[in-house]
């Protein structure tokens, strides 16, 4: 990769499952003054450029980036709110300093899912309007059609969601950020109210709201700010096709070909030797098992075993969402990726506090933007 | 500072609440004209395809994804096929409990690489697996609208 980009600031606020004291600017302002406090700048001298990440429709708003400045204290500057991920995002930031048009960017992300009160009817306008959302149908039943064949195809089984249920809630008591921390067992997650077959209440990460702001600087700025920069070493992204009819049902093609690229960009040929932690994607617990196999951790149908044989676990060969993830931390809709992003910076700076993971080097995020689509995206940091 | 004066009481907290009316028309291009018109008439599902992938795709499309190729070769398939994968759905589009489940499937039509999206009838959602044998059940002549909704549902073929 070009030139040398590195995390040098992250400000987060807790993610709760509502927050009716503040607007969603005060959220996003939080968020920024601490990332800012945390990098040591002032972000009207020395921040050259903003880049978001939104969907109008969540948001309410149309033209959304209009609203997105003032709260980062980006006005009369370079701004740009993308529809993605935030790793997309991120991906955004990263190419405008490797570019060396600018220096420093941050890049936010957040969600008000508690004043989104229709947000399955929202999902369900982005299936095809001619094929698919005639039928009326929630959403949901496309990761229950998903979960199915994945199981089907790949051997793992509804336990082995149910231990990756357990495992995200448990990590999340230890994280106090997160919004749905629990002591389940596995056969508590088994039994919960079926959604959409196989597909049960608790295979589903509830919603929170919360904002994340990361500053990325050039090396030459980066190791003038600090002395822990966390280092973009790759990244990379792919969406498969996006039609239900033609699309790969039991495997995550898109994660395949996102983490190729973020290897291919990073230099990794072996991610289970090379990668110390991983934060993926479990906007459903099925998603962080196919995730996992698709990021070429473990070969296809070997996600659920891995888990079961605790190579996943905090205390694991491969600690998965050791902040518990979106099912323990709560999905933040298109911020769900960003926040993978900051829970492996500050493992990797040695800052998770009572979740961190003794001696880790490199880690992954993965972010997929959820039902209907296929679109992913994945990035290999260092310290 | 207001940031320490936060309001502590939530019916202190103010919302004010917004919606507008979304209304579009969707076209159904070309490919989807004659597919859907097809359905309507002829009560066939047609797809079109593509000779330097051999995919056939259905519901028809004008262009192969795969290969980029525009598509004018169409080949007619079955009314039937087998279920690629299927869920039972317990809830409606509020998150609010279905009054009766209703069962979804993808069904990958004999003769095609493709399929369509749609409900499972006339079967008790406890029998339905993958693989197993469907069929579409059309609504009447008179009553189709050339829309993905002229199928009924698919059924169970019995044996
Ligand atoms: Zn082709």
């Amino acid at each position: 990769m070009s030139q040398e980009v590195a995390i040098v600031g992250i400000g987060y606020t807790s993610f709760r499952p509502l927050t009716p004291e503040v607007s969603y600017k005060e959220l996003v302002y939080e968020a920024a003054v601490k990332a800012y406090e945390d990098a040591g700048l002032d972000p009207r001298s020395d921040v050259d450029s903003i880049v978001s990440v939104a969907e109008d429709f969540t948001e309410g708003t149309s033209i959304f980036d209009e609203y997105v400045p003032d709260q980062l204290g980006g006005m009369l500057k370079p701004n740009v709110t993308i529809p993605g991920d935030g790793i997309h995002g991120l991906a955004t930031a990263y190419m405008q300093i490797a570019s060396g048009i600018v220096d420093v960017v941050a890049v936010e992300a957040h969600s008000k899912a508690s004043n989104v009160l229709t947000l399955p009817r929202i999902t369900a306008y982005a299936m095809d309007p001619v094929l698919n959302r005639p039928l009326r149908a929630n959403p949901v039943f496309i990761a229950g059609m998903e979960m199915n064949r994945y199981l089907y195809t790949s051997g793992a089984t509804r336990e082995h969601c149910a231990l990756v249920v357990a495992k995200n809630k448990r990590n999340a008591l230890l994280n106090p950020a997160a919004a749905f921390g629990a002591a389940l067992e596995p056969d508590q997650a088994l039994d919960s109210e079926m959604v959409a077959y196989p597909l049960s209440v608790v295979d589903i990460s509830p919603h929170a709201d919360g904002a994340i702001v990361v500053v990325l600087a050039s090396a030459e700025v980066a190791q003038s700010l600090t002395d822990v920069p966390i280092w973009i070493r790759g990244i990379g992204w792919c969406n498969d096709s996006p039609s239900l009819e033609n699309r790969a049902w039991g495997r995550a093609i898109y994660a395949e070909e996102a983490g190729r690229m973020a290897y291919r960009t990073a230099g990794i040929r072996n991610a289970m030797d090379e990668i110390d932690l991983a934060e993926i994607d479990d906007a459903y617990s099925y998603k962080e098992l196919q995730h996992l196999e698709a990021l070429g951790f473990c070969e296809y149908g070997r996600g659920g075993f891995l888990t079961a044989d605790g190579v996943t676990e905090i205390e694991g060969a491969l600690p998965v969402n050791a902040s518990g993830g979106s099912i323990g931390g709560g999905h933040l809709l298109d911020a769900s990726g960003l926040r993978a992003v900051v829970e492996v910076a500050l493992q990797l700076r040695g800052e998770a506090g009572a979740h961190q993971i003794p001696g880790v080097e490199t880690g992954l995020a993965f972010g997929w933007r959820g039902v209907p689509s296929t679109s992913g995206a994945a990035v290999i940091l260092s310290s | 500072m207001a940031i320490l004066n936060k309001p502590d009481k939530v019916h202190q907290a103010i919302a004010w609440h917004g919606d507008i009316p979304i209304t579009n028309r969707y076209t159904a291009g070309v490919a989807g004209e004659r597919f859907f018109r097809e359905v309507k008439e002829n009560g066939k599902f047609m797809g079109t395809r593509c000779p330097e992938c051999d995919l056939i795709y259905v519901p028809a499309t004008m262009f192969c994804e795969r290969c980029f190729a525009e598509l004018d070769e169409w080949v007619q398939v079955e009314n039937q096929g087998q279920v690629v994968t299927y869920t039972i759905l317990y809830w409606d589009l509020d998150d609010q409990p279905l009054a009766v489940p209703l069962v979804l499937a993808l069904v990958q039509l004999d003769g095609s690489d493709g399929g369509l999206v749609h409900y499972l009838g006339e079967t008790d959602p406890e029998d339905v697996y993958i693989g197993m044998e469907v069929e579409a059940v059309l609504k009447d002549p008179a009553e189709r609208e050339g829309s993905i909704l002229d199928i009924r549902h698919f059924r169970p073929i019995q044996v």
